[in-house]
């Protein structure tokens, strides 16, 4: 699939402001995963997968770290001050790092199968990232770093979900591909749900509010500025919400 | 009489149970997710006090939420309106934002505790923050001076507290400043343009304020003029942040003050820009200080009280405290350990139970250590499995190694009963270390806590002899208590307390009495027997951009993840072996 969307990639990454965009978002994502991962460190019981965990969260954060360095050379050799510019930002991204998986709820087995996962979907991006920022060597050599810690976490979230569940290792990482399209699809909808209730709220604004913004503007110019006095009575029922 | 208190959705979420008038636990949402500033709807939270309460939800008579949904909601929609038609991209961001869950309160309360809608109830957010300073405080009487943002509309308010022992209590507001005039929103708005987080970093600006030189005061005294009736208002055209979501200030601000601070560029105190930075943000500061002593001395006038009471989040601006305990009359100033929204849990609490239930007054233990406890057990078993080097000690030995530790230069990592409420730490989830050299400081900078070289660092000391090596006015003992002041440092102890002497002569102190945190109280006796001063660095145990360790396997995890030598939990001391974490330390260092 990743293979298919390379000239979509590639256009993508052309653009520096896109690229700068593009590498603060994975340097927010990563950070945020290394948080879960840190998370899942402290709950797990299991010592090996403390460890692997916690290595595994250092790393997201040095991932975090690097993308963010790069964006900022990037901004710095730009001279530009302002990210702010035309991107997906309409689909919301995966907010809690892994995924809004529930990280203080899920079994080792859950945890590890999604890692499996994701961090292979992430590899596989990676590597086209890479093949198609061949004109900009700083930024390639930061995809490069990472993907050489992607096959570790790729390999050991397998091995270890073959260790905690010998037997249902294949069934697990199969539930987790599915949850992962799933929640892709939930991102697209939800995406699409904004834009449209964005359109209509934006409708609205202009068609019903001109009226009663002209009412707040005139009720503003009357507005005394400083000191507000508080009527006694203002707050005699905790029952209201307003 | 069983309360529960609410504050969520904006940012620092956090609960609080009240039992038969006295609080019995607390805790920020972000200590139990560990997503620093948690905002969300604050279920572990509550979860984890009705269980420490030993409360089933229906045994709640009230749950209190901090503000008036409503309310707030009409003060988004007005703006709009006002702004238009410049707000239309704001617009549904903000109607979308707002009709989602956050005027909902009421119904998320009720599904998600099972409680029938009636027991809900509403405080204004300002009167939260007014309960939180007031009814905390070991004072019958004083006037109450509450700062931050935003609540509903109000973003300052003053007013006057009265207790009577085993009798009624009075709250009352008498007069606010209203959004879109806001200190909380000038401050966060040169938070943001000095390239900062905003509701998150604005004591950066006051730790970068001490590196420069108030030039800019005439262009901040811009951006907001004081009005005849003593209160002041800001210039909105220097100003985006009540008309769009995305921006706190506008052109003319950047026309006023040059272009904003890059956040991914590091601030460099030797270059021009680097100057500009620290001097705008020592205007800033020294605005928001004559604003506030003002707006006191006032009140103090008004009142005739000799008490004041401080809340909202600007109380946690430590230098500005100072001055209105220097400057405003008062002779003695309160700030809770919680002043910010979290505070406003135990502060709506509070309120339902003293003003809508008119219930008794009682005391309430004035400390800040409310959360769960760390288990040192915990720490030595996961430690173990690891083969790090475990030993359970008994306490004069622990006292006595840990001192030891401090002493040879070792920075240690210190839990020690239940977490601090608030986002100091004050002894309980604490990074420990000698106070004297600068090298320490840079080294905890750097190896630990991944900051600006620009940031200071906090003493603790026993309240005793605080006065030997700072210089607390009256009432300073006390303001320090949370660590809610900064004072100078005495010149002639700076160099031997070079590591939490801000570039300014200042320290943010705390001062201990034994019977608050008697563990640290003796290590401190301990290390001033080795050392001669009894003073200690005291830093929050967290890295950067993560909230404080709340259990022994958070500070279990920081401990590994960074430069901190030994760690303690309760009676457990660890230190580390050779690990491979060293190396990535490294790296990201």
């Amino acid at each position: 699939m990743e293979r298919l969307l390379t000239p979509v990639h590639r256009w993508i990454w052309r653009n520096p402001e896109r690229r700068v965009q593009k590498l603060l978002r994975f340097s927010e994502t990563e950070t945020d995963g290394g948080r879960d991962l840190l998370r899942a460190a402290e709950l797990t019981t299991d010592p090996l997968l403390r460890r692997l965990y916690l290595l595994h969260a250092t790393d997201e954060q040095r991932h975090g770290l690097l993308f963010r360095r790069r964006a900022a050379a990037l901004l710095q050799a730009k001279a530009a001050r302002d990210a702010d510019g035309g991107s997906a930002e309409w689909i919301p991204a995966a907010s809690h790092g892994l995924d809004d998986l529930d990280v203080g709820r899920e079994s080792d087995e859950t945890m590890l199968a999604f890692l499996h996962v994701a961090e292979t979907s992430a590899a596989r991006r990676f590597t086209v990232y890479r093949e198609v920022l061949h004109s900009d060597p700083g930024t390639q050599s930061v995809f490069d770093d990472i993907l050489h810690d992607e096959i570790f976490h790729m390999n050991y979230t397998l091995t270890q979900l073959a260790r905690v569940s010998p037997e249902r290792h294949r069934g697990r990482l199969w539930r987790a591909r599915f949850t992962r399209l799933w929640k892709g699809y939930l991102r697209v909808a939800s995406g699409i749900a904004g834009l449209i209730g964005g359109a209509i709220l934006t409708v609205q604004y202009f068609v019903v509010l001109p009226a009663f913004a002209w009412l707040a503007k005139r009720a503003m110019r009357k507005e005394p500025q400083g000191w507000t006095a508080i009527a006694p009575q203002r707050s005699d029922s905790m029952r209201r919400q307003y | 009489m069983n309360i529960l208190g609410i504050s969520a959705h904006y940012h620092d979420a956090a609960a609080a149970v009240v039992v038969d008038g006295v609080p019995v636990c607390a805790v920020q949402e972000e200590r139990l997710s560990r997503r620093k500033n948690d905002a969300a709807f604050p279920l572990s939270a509550i979860e984890w006090c009705l269980d420490r309460a030993g409360l089933e939800p229906d045994e709640l008579d009230a749950v209190v939420f901090y503000e008036r949904p409503m309310l707030k909601f009409e003060r988004i929609l007005t703006c709009a309106l006002r702004a238009f038609p410049h707000s239309w991209r704001m617009f549904p961001k903000a109607m979308k934002n707002s009709l989602g869950e956050k005027v909902w309160v009421r119904g998320i309360i009720s599904s998600h505790l099972g409680v029938p809608a009636r027991k809900v109830l509403f405080t204004e957010h300002h009167q939260a923050h007014a309960a939180a300073a007031f009814l905390t405080a070991p004072t019958e009487g004083a006037a109450i001076l509450t700062a931050d943002g935003v609540g509903e509309w109000a973003t300052l308010s003053i007013g006057r507290g009265e207790r009577n022992r085993g009798g009624a209590t009075s709250i009352s507001l008498l007069r606010e400043i209203r959004f879109p005039h806001s200190l909380g929103m000038l401050y966060s708005t040169f938070t943001a343009y000095l390239g900062f987080k905003v509701n998150e970093d604005e004591y950066k600006v006051m730790g970068l304020a001490g590196y420069g030189e108030p030039l800019f005061i005439d262009e901040v005294r811009r951006t907001i003029r004081r009005t005849p009736d003593g209160a002041f208002a800001l210039n909105l055209e220097y100003f985006d942040y009540h008309t769009t979501a995305n921006r706190s200030y506008s052109r003319r601000f950047v026309d006023l003050f040059g272009p904003p601070r890059s956040p991914y560029e590091p601030i460099d105190l030797t270059t021009d820009d680097g100057r500009r930075f620290a001097g705008i943000a020592a205007s800033v500061q020294r605005v928001l200080e004559e604003t506030l002593v003002d707006i006191a001395r006032d009140l103090r006038r008004e009142t005739g009280l000799p008490d004041l009471c401080l809340g909202g989040g600007v109380a946690l601006n430590g230098v500005a405290n100072a001055r209105i305990l220097s400057e405003a009359g008062f002779e003695r100033v309160f700030v809770p350990p919680a002043p910010g929204d979290a505070g406003c849990a135990i502060g709506a609490a509070l309120y339902a139970d003293r003003i809508h239930f008119r219930n008794a007054d009682r005391d309430v233990p004035d400390h800040p250590f409310w959360g769960p406890a760390v288990a040192g057990d915990e720490l030595a078993r996961i430690a173990r499995e690891d083969g790090h080097h475990v030993a359970d000690l008994d306490e004069a030995t622990l006292i006595e190694q840990t001192a030891g530790d401090l002493a040879d230069g070792r920075i240690v990592g210190w839990m020690d009963g239940a977490l601090e409420f608030g986002p100091r730490a004050l002894g309980h989830r604490s990074i420990l270390a000698a106070p004297h050299d600068v090298e320490m400081r840079d080294r905890i900078n750097r190896e630990i806590k991944y900051r600006e070289q620009f940031r200071p660092f906090a003493p603790v000391v026993p309240v005793e002899v605080a006065g030997r090596y700072f210089e607390l006015p009256p009432g300073g003992a006390r303001l320090a208590r949370f660590m809610s002041g900064v004072f100078p440092v005495k010149p002639e102890w700076r160099s031997r307390l070079a590591a939490i002497t801000h570039v300014d002569g200042t320290a943010r102190v705390q001062t201990l009495e034994r019977d608050v945190e008697p563990r640290l109280y003796a290590l401190l006796t301990e290390y001033g027997k080795r050392t001669g001063i009894p003073v200690l660095l005291n830093t929050s145990f967290n890295l950067a951009g993560e909230p404080i360790v709340n259990r022994a396997a958070e500070g279990y995890s920081t401990f590994l993840r960074c430069g901190i030598d030994v760690l303690v939990a309760d009676r457990t001391r660890v230190t580390k072996r050779d690990s491979l974490f060293q190396k990535r330390r490294e790296e990201v260092a």
